[in-house]
Order: structure tokens, then C-alpha cells, then sequence
């Protein structure tokens, strides 16, 4: 089962307040025991929605709102993707997120990620093959660029 | 430069409907465009939050609040991850994605080491570098 585990913002991530050199070093400890276990697939930071934007569609037709955006917990201040044999197994690894993020204050939210066998008839086979072909593609594009 | 956009929810992803054939099409033409322009790292779709949960943090405490969570502008129904020259050919791809009315997009710029100070010495740098290199390797297996 996959699973984005997502650490919503508050006002210093939105005031771009950079991490302590001890809470990066918690961070990526705790990432890299995720990793070992097979469990971390991906997770990156989101800069404060100061230089972010949304895009509202109405009637097919697109608006542009530049940031920032007030609603703190609203916001996505980062997040990763995780791979795990239940969603208590994704809840015991989010317990253990750092406790020095946030000032030991954070809210994490954990969502499943709809996989192909979620989906029913209409996803059809040409659908499923093309999508297969699109995230292999694409992966490969992710492992070039960092 | 990377960006993450978000597709925030509505009544409809929180009512776990399923898209319809047409826009299944839509959407898989509008991916292959964003993944033959090198656009396109990653993308997913969320489950309703009634499937999720959340965990909230205060000094030892752990609570965690099973979903669903009523507030469904703040939530999270899908995302893609793109990589582009700059926040304007962002915005251009985000445009004329399939989408025709009420749905809401979030763009957000990802943070890069380069826009680390030095609080990300070099030895936590090829700690991360070692760390997300091995990740790639779970997500070729997943």
C-alpha cells in the first residue's frame, strides 16, 4: 500500500524559517531508516507559498492567483511517499517523525495513494499499459535529474 | 527548478467518485504531453481522507484523529511533481490541464539543496545525496 504522509505548514515554515542543522540531521536519519526498510520512496520540502500560485478553473477557463496563501494549515510545507503492508505500519513510522520539527508541534497527515487496482472498468487495458509506460518513463526522468 | 502542483479536494474526490472514461483520456493525454517534455517526475492520486488519518504532535503526546476530516479545501486529492526552466512555464503547463470547473491547483516550488545555508553541512549534503540515491532504488522496485 502507498501512502503520502504530509507535514502541513505553520507560520515559520511559511516565514521560510530554515531547519536547524540538528533537525536536518534528525530529518535524514529518520529518512534514511525509512529508506533502509524499504519503506521511503520520495519526500521533498515546499518553499512558502509566498512564491507559489493557484489556478482556479471555471467553465474550462483557468485563473491565476499568485501567493501567499493565508490559511497556514491549509498548506503543504512537505512531504513524502511511503510503502507499507497496512495503514497502522504507516501511522507507527509517522509517530516517529522528529520531534525537534516544528518545535516538537507539527501535524502530519497520512492520505493512500490510489493504486491500478483500485480503479475499475473504466480504466481499460490501453489506459493501464499507457500509464505503466508513462510513470516508467517518468521515473527515469526523476532519477536523471537530481 | 521542481514543483509540486496540488490537486485539492472536493465533495466529489471525498466521495471517492471515480473519474469517467473521457476524463481518464483526457488526463493520460495531458500526462504523456508533461512526460515528452521531460516535465513530468511523478504523480498520484489520494484516496478519500476518510481512508486517512492524522497524527498531531505535542511533547511526548501522539494523537492520531482517524479521517475523514470535514475542512475539504485544506485537503490533498492528488499531485505531480514537474521539473521546469521557471515558475512562469509552470504556470503555462498548469493552464491548460484538464480540468473545467471549480477544481483548484496549488503551485509550489521545492526546496533544492542550493537554497539550503550552511545549517546542511556538506557531510549531512552526501548523506542526503547517498540517502535519496537509495530511495530511487525503492521506487524502481514499488
Amino acid at each position: 500500500m502507498k501512502f503520502m504522509v504530509i507535514r502541513k505548514a505553520d507560520k515559520d515554515t511559511e516565514a521560510g524559517v530554515m531547519p536547524t542543522e540538528q533537525l536536518v540531521a534528525d530529518m535524514l536519519r529518520y529518512n534514511e531508516e525509512m529508506i533502509k526498510a524499504g519503506v521511503m520512496l520520495d519526500g521533498m520540502g515546499l518553499q512558502p507559498s509566498i512564491k507559489g500560485a493557484r489556478v482556479k478553473f471555471d467553465n474550462g477557463k483557468p485563473t491565476v492567483i499568485d501567493g501567499p496563501f493565508t490559511e497556514a494549515k491549509e498548506l503543504v510545507a512537505g512531504f513524502s511517499l511511503i510503502q507499507v503492508k497496512s495503514r497502522e505500519e504507516a501511522i507507527e513510522w509517522v509517530k516517529r517523525w522528529p520531534t525537534l520539527d516544528g518545535g516538537g508541534n507539527v501535524e502530519i497527515e497520512i492520505r493512500q495513494v490510489y493504486e491500478a487496482e483500485d480503479f475499475g472498468a473504466e480504466f481499460t487495458p490501453e489506459m493501464r499499459k499507457h500509464e505503466a509506460w508513462l510513470r516508467d518513463a517518468a521515473e527515469k526522468r526523476c532519477a536523471t535529474q537530481r | 527548478m521542481r514543483f509540486m502542483v496540488i490537486v485539492k479536494a472536493n465533495k466529489d474526490s471525498e466521495a471517492g467518485v471515480m473519474p469517467t472514461e473521457k476524463m481518464l483520456t483526457e488526463m493520460g493525454k495531458y500526462n504523456e504531453e508533461l512526460v515528452k517534455a521531460g516535465v513530468m517526475l511523478a504523480g498520484e492520486g489520494l484516496q478519500p481522507s476518510s481512508k486517512g488519518a492524522r497524527v498531531r504532535f505535542d511533547g511526548k503526546t501522539r494523537t492520531v484523529t482517524d479521517g475523514p476530516f470535514s475542512e475539504t479545501k485544506e485537503l490533498v486529492a492528488g499531485f505531480w511533481l514537474w521539473q521546469v526552466r521557471s515558475r512562469d512555464e509552470a504556470i503555462e503547463w498548469l493552464k491548460r490541464a484538464p480540468f473545467a470547473d471549480g477544481e483548484e491547483l496549488e503551485l509550489r516550488q521545492v526546496f533544492e539543496m542550493e537554497d539550503f545555508g550552511a545549517e546542511f553541512t556538506p557531510e549531512l549534503r552526501e548523506q542526503e545525496k547517498r540517502v535519496m540515491a537509495e530511495a530511487e532504488k525503492n521506487r524502481s522496485k514499488s
